[in-house]
């Protein structure tokens, strides 16, 4: 398998809630505009495309037939990858398979929401309307202290469950969590690209939103975000020719287990928050990446937080810190972006949040790190030899995992 | 950073998608037995005979085997608190007058969970954990209703 180097990363521009003056197309356009606009490449030395986005927010089903064009794909291969909240990541694996089998030498892959012309409760909702519908079937109480009981009676549920059993799993509280969203607002101030920056957010400031769905506030959630990521990704040849700065791919990973949102239809087996595909398939891509002690290897990591606490969840299954010890870590500051383990310094998926674009955008910031280039005041003081990049979706049960390094693997 | 173009030259489109044109297929059997034993004040679900995991639901084939199963087994109306959430405010953050408790519970000799309301009198002694009864109505019909809620269990 041939190594491949990622040698540019463009986000559109700032990550906002509304773009009235574009469409979808101009859209991912104008990321693919600035992703070239950092290598010596030309688009016709682009050799295949790679696109991804959650179709259920803007009810276009097939769009990238609608933009190829403004891709740039014409005349060119192109394939589109669509996986929930994995969509950005799984994308990525899609142009990086592209280019290690040898099929391809120079692949750009694209992620990108534009929440804006849809409703995002709708598009979540698209996802269980046959479940909910053959639950209403079967006479669920709909009066009375048991009314809307097993629909979850509302929409933030799934991942309410998912914090509630971690807190009770580690022995952290709600503080922990308004720690842990503080740190990534702040992050996000230093990040041009980001939608919600509060630099110098506190928990405080976080505690003053409303509470939900006990224990997640307001301010523990994801904004919806209209914006695209474009990378390219080459060979190492390639890369020296084309790119001053390059991130390595050094392992990517894919894991997926049962739907653990308690729906009644498929018997729910497991604790969404244990994750044990999480802790396997980091582990293979340790393997994979030659990393033998994660928490000393590797310098940062971006981790899919829709809901602030997933970044210490996440961090704990992904062997990034001891299992347990979140709510400790963010006490002591140590994920902070001058942290032992500086975690989301982006300000990540809970600042910012394109569903189509975000687990590449974790692929994208994690590159930035090794490259040295992110702008803004987050760019990680140490020196990145090692990052991790980190996407969950579905129904709390698809976990993606890319490793980037700042050389070449060599078997 | 963000190259805005003129507003005219953008136009917005309306439509929408009609979800009753749809005609889904969906695995019911787990759920109707479910509610035929409800009818009986029974919760019933299925085991697997090689792994022994039961689940309920009942489900026509062992997640884990990957082979069809038909044994039926009873659950007791008792169980825990695998996880839960305090429904606080709606969506766009207005406090709702009644919080109300959703858990995921597992029944004793279930390997799966259900959800549900939990009625309790105070949403701040909800733990993890906690033993609870699934209240069964005094004259069921037969439909997930038939559960009414879910109590603590008192402490012995």
């Amino acid at each position: 398998m041939r190594n491949v180097g990622i040698i540019s990363v463009g986000y559109n521009g700032r990550f906002v809630s509304k773009r009235p003056d574009i469409n979808m197309p101009e859209l991912v356009q104008e990321a693919v505009e600035n992703a070239l606009k950092n290598t010596r490449l030309k688009l016709q030395d682009i050799d295949a495309f790679v696109e991804g986005n959650m179709p259920t927010f803007e009810g276009v089903n097939y769009p990238h037939l609608w933009f190829s064009d403004h891709l740039g794909a014409v005349n060119k291969p192109v394939l589109r990858i669509s996986t929930g909240g994995t969509t950005g990541m799984s994308a990525f694996h899609g142009a990086y398979y592209c280019v290690a089998s040898g099929l391809y030498d120079t692949v750009m892959v694209v992620g990108w929401e534009k929440h804006d012309e849809g409703d995002a409760q709708v598009g979540l909702a698209g996802i269980v309307f046959p479940e909910i519908f053959t639950l209403f079937s079967f006479g669920p109480s709909m009066a009375g202290p048991g009314a809307g009981g097993v629909t979850g009676g509302g929409s933030t549920g799934g991942a309410s469950f998912q914090a509630t059993s971690y807190l009770a799993g580690c022995g952290g509280d709600v503080a922990h969590i308004d720690m842990i969203a503080a740190q990534a607002r702040s992050n996000a101030a230093l990040n041009p690209y980001a939608h919600l920056q509060h630099p110098g957010c506190t928990p405080e400031d976080i505690a003053k939103t409303p509470m939900v769905s006990w224990p997640l506030r307001f301010g523990h959630t994801c904004p919806t975000s209209c914006g695209a990521c474009a990378m390219i990704l080459t060979t190492e040849e390639k890369a020296k020719r084309f790119a001053d700065s390059v991130a390595w791919v050094t392992a990517v990973a894919v894991g997926a287990t049962d739907a653990t949102t308690a729906n009644l239809l498929d018997g729910q087996l497991n604790d969404p928050a244990e994750q044990p595909m999480c802790r396997k398939m980091a582990r293979k891509a340790y393997e994979m990446a030659g990393i033998r002690d994660p928490q000393k290897e590797i310098q940062v990591a971006e981790v899919y937080d829709g809901f602030a606490f997933q970044e210490l969840m996440w961090s704990e299954r992904l062997g990034l810190i001891p299992e347990g010890t979140g709510p400790e870590r963010v006490e002591k500051g140590a994920l902070a972006i001058d942290g032992d383990m500086p975690i989301n310094p982006s300000g990540g998926v809970v600042s910012t949040n394109a569903i189509g674009a975000s687990a590449l955008v974790r692929v994208a910031e994690a590159a930035l790190q090794i490259m040295g280039t992110a702008q803004g005041g987050h760019q990680v003081p140490r020196k990145v030899h090692n990052a991790l990049a980190h996407g969950w979706g579905g129904l709390f049960q698809f976990v993606t995992i890319t490793l980037l390094g700042d050389r070449p693997r060599h078997r | 950073m963000t190259q805005e173009r003129a507003e005219n030259e953008t136009r917005v489109v309306h439509d929408a998608w009609d979800l009753g044109l749809y005609r889904w297929k969906v695995e019911a059997d787990g759920l109707k037995i479910l509610v035929d034993g409800l009818r009986e004040g029974r919760i019933v679900g299925r085991k697997c005979g090689r792994c022994g995991t039961v689940y309920v639901p009942a489900v026509s084939y062992c997640r884990k085997c990957f082979i069809d199963i038909e044994e039926r087994i009873d659950l007791a109306t008792t169980g825990k608190i695998r996880t839960f959430t305090v429904n606080l405010a709606d969506v766009r953050g207005n406090e709702l007058e009644e919080p109300q408790v959703i858990g995921c519970f597992q029944l004793d000799g279930a390997d799966t969970w259900l959800m549900g309301v939990l009625v309790i009198d105070d949403w701040k002694k909800v733990r993890v954990g906690m033993r609870v009864r699934a209240r069964l109505r005094a004259e069921p019909k037969g439909e997930l209703a038939d559960i009414e809620y879910w109590e603590p269990l008192p402490e012995s």
